[in-house]
C-alpha cells in the first residue's frame, strides 16, 4: 500500500517560490492501476517523483509498506528503488550507444544480480516486449516505439512491485502507443504490480482502477472504479 | 553495484567515445613515454658506470690525494713549505715521499703506489717511424679487452701492452703478429743541459694488444708497462727536477674491502683525501641521477598537463551524459557507484595512456639501444635498461594519478540531481 499524506512541494526560494504540490493526500492499495491526470504543469511528474523518493517535498509523508521513504537515508531509498520500483519516461531515456541487452541489464547490475541470473531475466524481458531479435542492436538504431518497448523491458526486468510511467505514450503515434499501453496493462494484471500512470489521455485513464486529477498542485478529484 | 560491472560499463562507455578517449590518453602516453625512458636511461647509466668502475677499480683499493685547505674560497695561497702543482687538470697540493711513507705505515695498508706517468720521448721499433705515446702502469684490477695475447696476473718488467692503433703504426701485419716482438721506448733526462742530451732506451716485448672496450676508463691511447718499469722510466726522466717524487694521486692497496673503508677514515683524519671504488661510483651516479631527475621533471610536466586533459574530458562526459546519470540514479544506483563509474573511466584512460606510452618507450628503446651504443662507441653495452617492475610502477602510478584527476568530475556526477536530469521534455 502507498499512502501519501499532506505532501507539499515548493520550488524556488523566497521571492519566486512556486508551490508545485500543496497538501496532497491519498492512498493506493497494492496491485492497483492508477492514472494521474492533469494539464501540463499541474504537478503530475512532481507527484510521481515524490512518490518514488526521487524528490523530497518540504512537508508530508510517503509511506510504502509501512516505511516513510522520505525519512530513509539516500542510500536506503536508492536500494528501495532498485528493488521495488521502475520507471518509464516519455522520452524513453534508453542509452543509444549501448546494446539492447545492456540497456535492460542495467537495473539488474545495480541490484547486484549475478551474471547468469541476469542473462535469463534480460532475455525473458526482451521476449516479453518482442525485442529478443534486437538483443545485440544498438538502442539508437531502434524506432521510437521499439525504444519505448525497450524501456518497458528495462522497467520489468527487475520484477518491480511498483511501476511508474510518466506519459509513456506521449511521444508515440496512437498505434505504437496502444502497443505500449497493452504491454503495461498486461504486465500489471499478470503480476499484480501497482501501475502508476501519468497521462492526459482520458481514454487511457478509463482503463485504470483509480483516477487522480490534479490542478495547479492540488487534488481536484479522486475517482475509484467500482468493482 | 559490483565493481566488476562498473569496470565493464566504464570501459564500454570509453569505447563508445573512442577518439576522445584515445586523444586524452595520448597526452598521458607522452608523459609515460618520457618517464619510462628516463627511468631506463637512469638504470642503464647506473649499471654502465657500475660496470666501468668495477672493471677499472678494486674494492680493496683507495685513491688518495692531498686534501685541499678547508673553508677557503678562491685560489690557494702560495706557501714555501708545501709542494703544489697547477696544470689544466690538476691544481693543489701534491703527495710527497714522506706522505707515501706515512700512508704505508697505516694498519691494513698492503702497498702504496703513486701514479707514475712517465713523459717519454717516443716509442718505436727497428726500421719504423717514431710515435708519441702516453705510458701508464698496468694494474691487475683493471679489466682490459684483448685483441691479441693476454696478461694473467702481473706484467713482467720487460713486457708491454700496446693498443690497437700502434699495431699498424709500428709496422706489424696484424694484432697477432705484434705479440712477442720487440719495441723500444726512448726517454730524455729532463735535468740534462740542452747542449748535452742524455737519452735512455728501454726495450720491451709486446705481451698483448688491447682493444677498445666500452668499459675503458683511462685514456685509450695509454700503453701499459709494469709498475716498476713505469717507475724506472719516471725516475730516469724526472730525477733532479723540482717536482721529482711528488704525485697528484696514489693508489693504496689494503687487505680487504672493509679495511679499505677503515683506512679511508684514518687517511681523512690525517688530512688526506681518499676515495673508495664505491665513492667514485657514487660521484658518477650523482651526476646520472641529476640528469635522470631533469628528464623525469619533463615527464611529470607532461603528466601534469594531461591531468587537466582528463579533468576536462571527464567534465564534458558528465555534462553529455546527464540523462544517463539521472536514469541510473532513478534506477537506484548509489551516489558512490556513480562516482566510481567516472573514476574508473578516468582509470581506464590512465591505464591506456600508460600502456601506450611505456609500450612505445620500451619498443623505441629496444630498437634504439644498439644505435646508441654504436654512436657512443661503448661496444655491446646497453644504455637503456627497462626494468619490468618500474614499467609496471609507471602504469600503476598513472592509473592512480588519473583516478585522482577524475575525482572532481566524478563528484559532480555523483551529486547530480536525477530529477533535473530527467526533466528534459
Ligand atoms: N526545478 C524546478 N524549479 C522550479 N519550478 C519547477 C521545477 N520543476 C518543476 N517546476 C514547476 O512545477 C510545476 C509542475 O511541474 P511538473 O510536475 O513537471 O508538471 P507536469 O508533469 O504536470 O507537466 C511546473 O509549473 C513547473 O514549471
Ligand atoms: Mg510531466
Amino acid at each position: 500500500m502507498i499512502e501519501v499524506k499532506g505532501v507539499t512541494k515548493i520550488y524556488g526560494k523566497k521571492d519566486n517560490e512556486f508551490k508545485a504540490l500543496s497538501d496532497v493526500s491519498f492512498t493506493i492499495p497494492d496491485g492497483a492501476s492508477v492514472a494521474i491526470l492533469g494539464k501540463s504543469g499541474s504537478g503530475k511528474s512532481t507527484l510521481m517523483h515524490v512518490m518514488s523518493g526521487l524528490d523530497k517535498p518540504q512537508t508530508g509523508q510517503v509511506i510504502i509498506d509501512g516505511n516513510d521513504i522520505l525519512r530513509l537515508k539516500t542510500k536506503e531509498v536508492d536500494k528501495f528503488r532498485s528493488r521495488k520500483m521502475s520507471f518509464i519516461f516519455q522520452s524513453f531515456f534508453v542509452q543509444g550507444n549501448e546494446s539492447c541487452y545492456n540497456n535492460v541489464s542495467l537495473p539488474l547490475e545495480i541490484a547486484d544480480v549475478s551474471i547468469s541470473r541476469r542473462r535469463v531475466r534480460v532475455e525473458a524481458a526482451l521476449k516479453a516486449v518482442e525485442l529478443i531479435d534486437k538483443k545485440k542492436s544498438r538502442a539508437r538504431d531502434l524506432s521510437g516505439g521499439q525504444k519505448q518497448r525497450l524501456a518497458v523491458a528495462r522497467a520489468i526486468v527487475n520484477s518491480p512491485k511498483i511501476l511508474f510511467a510518466d506519459e509513456p505514450t506521449g511521444n508515440l503515434d496512437s498505434v505504437t502507443g496502444g502497443v505500449i499501453e497493452n504491454l503495461l496493462f498486461n504486465y500489471h494484471r499478470k503480476f499484480k504490480v501497482t501501475l502508476i500512470l501519468v497521462t492526459h489521455d482520458p481514454e487511457l485513464s478509463e482503463r485504470c482502477d483509480i483516477q487522480i486529477h490534479i490542478k495547479d498542485g492540488v487534488i481536484d478529484s479522486i475517482k475509484r472504479k467500482k468493482k | 553495484m559490483k565493481i566488476q560491472s562498473i569496470v565493464i560499463r566504464a570501459g564500454r562507455s570509453l569505447k563508445q567515445a573512442k577518439s576522445r578517449t584515445i586523444l586524452t590518453s595520448l597526452a598521458i602516453a607522452v608523459g609515460a613515454f618520457t618517464i619510462t625512458l628516463s627511468l631506463a636511461a637512469g638504470a642503464g647509466g647506473r649499471s654502465y658506470t657500475d660496470q666501468i668502475v668495477s672493471a677499472n677499480t678494486d674494492v680493496k683499493e683507495l685513491s688518495v690525494q692531498k686534501s685541499p685547505p678547508k673553508s677557503q674560497k678562491g685560489p690557494t695561497k702560495y706557501s714555501s713549505n708545501i709542494v703544489s702543482a697547477s696544470t689544466a687538470f690538476f691544481s693543489g697540493e701534491l703527495l710527497t715521499r714522506t706522505d707515501l711513507n706515512e700512508i704505508q705505515k697505516i694498519d691494513g695498508v698492503v702497498s702504496v703506489t703513486p701514479n707514475y706517468n712517465p713523459q717519454i720521448k717516443y716509442i718505436t721499433r727497428a726500421g719504423q717511424d717514431k710515435y708519441l705515446a702516453s705510458i701508464s702502469a698496468f694494474s691487475p684490477s683493471v679489466t682490459l679487452k684483448y685483441a691479441a695475447g693476454s696478461v694473467s696476473g702481473n706484467l713482467a718488467d720487460n713486457e708491454i701492452v700496446l693498443t690497437e692503433e700502434y699495431v699498424p703504426a709500428l709496422g706489424f701485419k696484424n694484432n697477432q703478429d705484434a705479440i712477442g716482438k720487440n719495441v723500444e721506448i726512448i726517454t730524455d733526462k729532463l735535468t740534462a743541459p740542452i747542449s748535452a742530451h742524455q737519452t735512455k732506451t728501454f726495450p720491451f716485448i709486446v705481451k698483448a694488444v688491447s682493444s677498445k672496450s666500452g668499459l675503458a676508463f683511462r685514456s685509450q691511447s695509454s700503453l701499459l708497462v709494469s709498475s716498476s718499469s713505469a717507475r724506472a722510466m719516471y725516475d730516469y726522466i724526472n730525477i733532479g727536477t723540482q717536482s721529482y717524487d711528488d704525485f697528484a694521486v696514489a693508489s693504496v692497496r689494503t687487505t680487504s674491502e672493509q679495511r679499505a673503508k677503515e683506512v679511508k677514515d684514518v687517511l681523512i683524519k690525517k688530512g688526506y683525501q681518499a676515495q673508495t671504488a664505491a665513492d667514485i661510483l657514487g660521484a658518477v651516479n650523482t651526476f646520472i641521477n641529476v640528469l635522470q631527475g631533469i628528464l623525469l621533471g619533463f615527464g611529470a610536466l607532461a603528466i601534469l598537463t594531461s591531468i587537466f586533459g582528463i579533468i576536462n574530458t571527464q567534465y564534458i562526459s558528465v555534462l553529455e551524459r546527464t540523462q544517463q546519470i539521472g536514469l541510473m540514479k532513478a534506477l537506484g544506483m548509489r551516489r558512490r557507484d556513480v562516482g566510481r563509474l567516472f573514476k574508473l573511466e578516468a582509470a581506464w584512460i590512465g591505464f591506456l595512456g600508460g600502456v601506450i606510452g611505456s609500450g612505445l618507450a620500451v619498443l623505441a628503446g629496444t630498437i634504439a639501444n644498439p644505435f646508441i651504443s654504436k654512436a657512443l662507441d661503448i661496444g655491446d653495452i646497453r644504455l637503456l635498461i627497462f626494468n619490468p617492475v618500474s614499467v609496471v610502477a609507471v602504469v600503476v602510478g598513472l592509473v592512480l594519478v588519473s583516478v585522482a584527476s577524475g575525482i572532481l568530475p566524478a563528484r559532480k556526477a555523483a551529486k547530480l540531481n536525477p530529477i533535473d536530469a530527467l526533466r528534459t521534455e
